[in-house]
């Protein structure tokens, strides 16, 4: 079933509860959310009010317990496991607040990561990473392991990974949480690059300084969306 | 093969980086793998691979059967009628072995020869070296005189020298022409020095008789396309044909064919089987260590499988990597077991030498390389799956998050933890006792009471050649004299010789009618075995003289015909009588046979092994009435027999130079040789339950460690709440013990279906022994107890304050 709009990302009354012990959790509830192509919205909001929960459904890591969800005008809350794999693999660019490299592949090996999945050949492969890297700097780390980078550069390698696939939309949850000033806003410029190039990203940040780097915030609290700002500024100072 | 490779490398490199685990990891496969593949290198030679002559699933063995003995050898005259008679066979050839004394140039020579009909060559399929085989000419009373030499011989007595051919020997005093040598690879019969025609004696009047069966047996190559049943089939018809026609004789016999793959290995096919199963168990066991120790290392990886799969990956490909990832190590475990196996079976061989059949056909060939390349992948595939299947589920929300530990399947890799315990308990256990059966048995084995003292006796034999020893009294004068000389040496107690000795199946069979009970009629007469001594050989021994007298020199060739029994069987034919002046004759129902006059009865002895009893009874005549080209002696000596074997020696060949001795050992030894494959079992069954304990100890201390890790935080509260050390001990124990004791049911369940597989090989004890099984069960458990000691004891120091944090 195809969406009406053509937005990347739309969500209809999406609702996630966690059942433990008997108790229920409603982290998500009745949320309605669209993302067009080459927005950057932001996702403002308390701690526990549900941002990294929608994140997870956004980025098919998780599923929602009703509502539905069309990503590139796609109906994906009925995808298998496998189906599920590939349209993350395809279709959208994770950045985590904790960089999620993998410690024991150097930084070449976490970049092509996704792509390995693709089945991609590895001439191929070779030149979009080598790509990825450059664009955020990186290039002139490709041997070194995680370990031997900064957190900065880590989260470069990590913004490299994301966007190596060439996905719809980057999703990138609380990027600057686990840096210093000077790297959270050389992290942010680069998203703002991204974006003025044409990227869709999509970031769930508690720092409101950050948030309002993004065209549009929404807010959420108990798990609802209390409102929307259109900040248009995209201005990181 | 792109993506094989980058797992590959990945793999190697995650080994590389943590080399304690690997280590552990890889040892653990190692023992495994390697028992197996050592155990399967000798099943793979003994069992599986054909015999080393072409299409030898066609060659079967022939003998001889009746109603009271199975595997009877072939009386001459029947193998004549089967050769004409049979349409099954292509030809059919009798063989057996014979001493023979090497004379004539450099010293005197004790050799093994095989007495074998012309034919036997072509039914092997096997062609000299140089020269040829025999021809059937020479293969009949009077032909000439010939004799094969096998490659060692050639080599080591003649230096291979190669204008040997055409040359003659002196082979117990007869001159032979040396008419050919085959190769080194050639070993039939087994052992054996050279080869001479066997139809040359088959002149001899008592070959003629069908009632002789001067110890040959066949070997016979079926036509193409016949099944085995077919041939049996024939042969017995043959055989009920000869029964009519000769019913005083072949009354009741009837042809055993057997394939002859089958008379080498069937005497261990059960216990390899056993084994086979044995090591497996162990493989078992160390699949279930690494899975165990694979689980624990997965949780430390729960992060980096969410991060691929946020990044893509999908399950298949996850569990592909991580099953590379098990298979490597398993192919490296696999790599090292093969070193281990090679060694292994070197220590088998060299513990053992006679207890393998085939056992220089022992080696690593390409079949036990591909076996253990196979058991190796299978073996990464099981110890890796469970552990693959679990990790590539984590909750990936949960998973990625900043202190994301992804626990949620945590429980049940706890309960897959917990299954894999009480899963190698239960194994162990199977092997344990079974490995303690064995020991039971070999203890009982030892106890057994051989009806002589083996202490202090040296042996050896003497065969004096019929060309120079034709007259009896030759035969009889050397015998004495030669005892005689050997009493006076220095050291020597007593000393006796006898046509057999004990515990090595070396004693003759032959009928007996009583006299004054009725004719049991053809194919029921009883048959006794027989020994022929010297006077002082009961003393010497130590078998008991129960009632009457020994034999004495008064007991001469013309003195009255006496004979010495058994005590069975004083009781199986004179019950509540006195034996004593009771009447026997031996051989054939002939009212003219010669009586021979019970004078003593004497212990019963062990003859065929210390586990095996005929059941038949046992007869002893003076060398003097019946005299044999062959004796044994036996020295009885105040120290080490082995000592006065030269001097023992040089006695022999002061009574006649050209007589050599050979098969010199002590009774200690023969004792020896004749428990070795219960020996070598009870090594094997030993070492193969001695590591599945270690690993099951191992185990249990692993996951008992683990939990006590994982359940820290749960431990501070417990602790900050009060609970006591001794709570705590408790608690942790009664987790560990719990799984233990689960296990050990388990096992005991397992052990009462799977160890009466190995009554075949138990002695005096039940395969299901009772005190075996709650020894070993107690055993087990205090090993589980003392494993899981050493976590508790750690749980116990837990500090609450930084438990407490540290969630």
């Amino acid at each position: 079933m195809n969406s009406p709009n053509p937005a990347i990302i739309r969500m209809e009354a999406v609702s996630k509860v966690f059942f433990t012990d008997e108790v229920e959790t409603h982290a998500l509830e009745g949320t309605h959310l669209e993302i067009n192509q080459g927005e950057f919205v932001s996702i403002a909001g308390p701690s526990g009010c549900g941002k990294s929960t929608l994140l997870s459904i956004l980025g098919l890591l998780d599923t929602p317990t009703d509502g539905q969800y069309w990503l590139s005008g796609n109906a994906v809350e009925s995808l298998d496991r496998a189906e599920r794999a590939r349209v993350r693999n395809r279709e959208i660019g994770f950045v985590f607040q904790s960089f999620n490299l993998i410690g024991d592949l150097t930084v070449f090996e976490n970049v092509e990561l996704p792509l390995t999945y693709r089945g991609m050949r590895a001439a191929e492969r070779k030149q979009r990473v080598v790509a990825a890297l450059e664009r955020v700097g990186m290039a002139h780390r490709v041997k070194h392991l995680p370990s031997q980078l900064s957190g900065g550069q880590q989260q470069r390698v990590a913004v490299a990974r994301a966007l190596v696939g060439e996905p719809s939309i980057l999703l990138a949850d609380e990027p600057t949480g686990n840096l210093d000033s000077k790297n959270s806003e050389a992290v942010m410029e680069l998203l703002h690059e991204l974006h003025h190039k044409g990227a869709t990203i999509c970031m769930v940040t508690h720092d409101s300084r950050f948030a309002r780097a993004a065209e549009r915030t929404i807010h959420l609290f108990d798990g609802r969306v209390v409102s929307e700002d259109e900040t248009g500024s995209a201005e990181v100072q | 093969m792109d993506t094989l490779l980058q797992d590959l490398r990945y793999g190697l490199r995650l080994l590389a980086k943590s080399p304690g685990f690997t280590a552990i990891a890889i040892l653990a496969l190692a023992l495994g793998i390697g028992a197996n593949c050592a155990i399967f290198s000798v099943v793979n030679a003994v069992l599986l691979r054909p015999l080393p002559y072409r299409e030898s699933d066609r060659l079967m063995f022939l003998s001889e059967r009746e109603p009271q003995l199975e595997g009877m050898s072939i009386a001459y005259p029947n193998f004549t009628d089967w050769r004409e008679q049979n349409t099954v066979f292509e030809k059919i050839a009798v063989f057996r072995r014979q001493s023979y004394n090497l004379t004539g140039s450099g010293d005197p020579e004790r050799l093994i020869g095989g007495q074998v009909s012309a034919d036997l060559f072509p039914i092997l399929r096997a062609a000299p070296e140089q020269g040829r085989t025999f021809t059937s000419d020479e293969d009949r009373p009077g032909g000439n005189q010939v004799v094969i030499l096998s490659h060692g011989l050639w080599q080591r007595r003649f230096g291979s020298d190669p204008s040997l051919l055409g040359k003659t020997l002196l082979l117990s005093g007869k001159a032979h022409t040396v008419i050919g040598v085959m190769p080194a690879e050639y070993q039939f019969p087994s052992r054996v020095d050279l080869w001479v025609p066997v139809g040359q004696e088959s002149g001899q009047p008592g070959w003629q008789q069908r009632g002789n069966h001067p110890g040959l047996y066949g070997v016979g190559r079926l036509k193409p396309g016949l099944s085995v049943s077919q041939c049996r089939a024939e042969m017995d018809t043959i055989a009920v044909r000869l029964e009519k026609q000769y019913p005083q004789s072949n009354t009741g016999n009837r042809v055993t064919v057997t394939p002859l793959l089958e008379i080498f290995v069937r005497r261990i096919r059960t216990a390899l089987l056993v084994l086979l199963g044995a090591v497996g168990f162990v493989l078992l066991i160390a699949c279930g260590n690494v899975a165990n120790l694979q689980l624990a290392r997965a949780a430390t990886r729960y992060k980096e499988i969410a991060i691929r799969m946020a990044l893509g990956a999908k399950r298949r490909q996850l569990i592909r990597q991580l099953l590379t990832e098990s298979v490597l190590l398993a192919v490296l475990g696999g790599a090292l077991g093969l070193l281990l196996a090679k060694w292994g079976v070197t220590a088998i061989l060299a513990a053992s030498p006679d207890s393998i059949p085939r056992a220089r056909e022992i080696g690593v060939d390409s079949r036990v390389l591909e076996f253990t390349f196979l058991l190796s992948l299978l073996t990464g595939i099981l110890f890796g799956l469970v552990p693959a299947l679990q990790s590539s589920r984590p909750d990936l929300t949960e998973s990625l998050k900043e202190s994301g530990r992804g626990t949620t399947t945590g429980r049940q890799r706890q309960k897959f933890r917990n299954v894999l315990v009480v899963a190698e308990v239960a194994l162990s256990l199977v092997l344990l006792i079974g490995s303690g059966l064995t020991i039971r048995s070999f203890y009982r084995l030892q106890q057994v009471n051989p009806g002589f003292t083996a202490q202090n006796l040296l042996t050896f034999q003497v065969t004096l050649p019929t060309a120079k020893y034709q007259q009896d009294t030759q035969k009889i004068n050397f015998y004495q004299e030669s005892l005689e000389k050997l009493d006076t040496l220095p050291g020597v107690r007593s000393v006796g010789a006898a046509s057999g000795l004990p515990l090595g199946n070396n004693g003759n069979q032959t009928s007996f009618y009583v006299q004054g009970k009725p004719d049991p009629g053809p194919g029921a007469v009883p048959l006794t075995e027989i020994v022929v001594v010297s006077p002082d050989y009961f003393r010497t021994m130590g078998i008991p003289l129960l009632r009457g007298r020994a034999f004495t020199r008064q007991d001469s060739k013309d003195a009255p015909k006496v004979v010495i029994i058994d005590e069975s069987f004083a009781e199986r034919y004179w019950p509540g009588e006195d034996a004593l002046g009771k009447q026997i004759t031996f051989g054939g129902h002939d009212p003219k046979s010669v009586m021979n006059t019970v004078v003593g009865t004497v212990g019963r002895v062990k003859m065929e092994g210390l586990d095996t009893d005929s059941n038949r009874v046992q007869a002893y005549q003076p060398f003097t009435q019946n005299t044999y080209n062959g004796m044994t002696y036996v020295l009885r000596t105040a120290a080490d027999p082995l000592a006065l074997a030269s001097a023992a020696r040089k006695q022999i060949l002061d009574v006649d130079p050209d007589e050599p001795t050979y098969n010199v050992r002590s009774i200690e030894q023969i004792w020896e040789e004749s428990v070795a494959p219960q020996r070598l079992n009870l090594l094997l069954f030993g070492l193969f339950a001695g590591v599945a304990l270690l690993l099951a100890a191992i185990g249990i201390y692993g996951v008992m460690a683990y939990t006590v890790m994982q359940r820290t935080h749960e431990l501070g509260i417990r602790i900050a709440l009060g609970a006591g050390t001794g709570d705590v001990l408790r608690l942790v124990v009664g987790h560990g013990m719990l799984l233990a004791l689960i296990g050990i049911g388990i096992g005991l369940t397992g052990a009462f279906a799977l160890t009466r597989l190995m009554s075949t090989f138990l002695f005096g004890v039940q395969a299901t022994d009772p005190l075996t099984f709650a020894v070993i069960s107690v055993l087990l458990g205090s090993v589980g107890l003392i494993a899981c000691y050493f976590p508790a004891r750690k749980a116990t120091k837990v500090d609450p304050i930084i438990a407490l944090r540290y969630e």
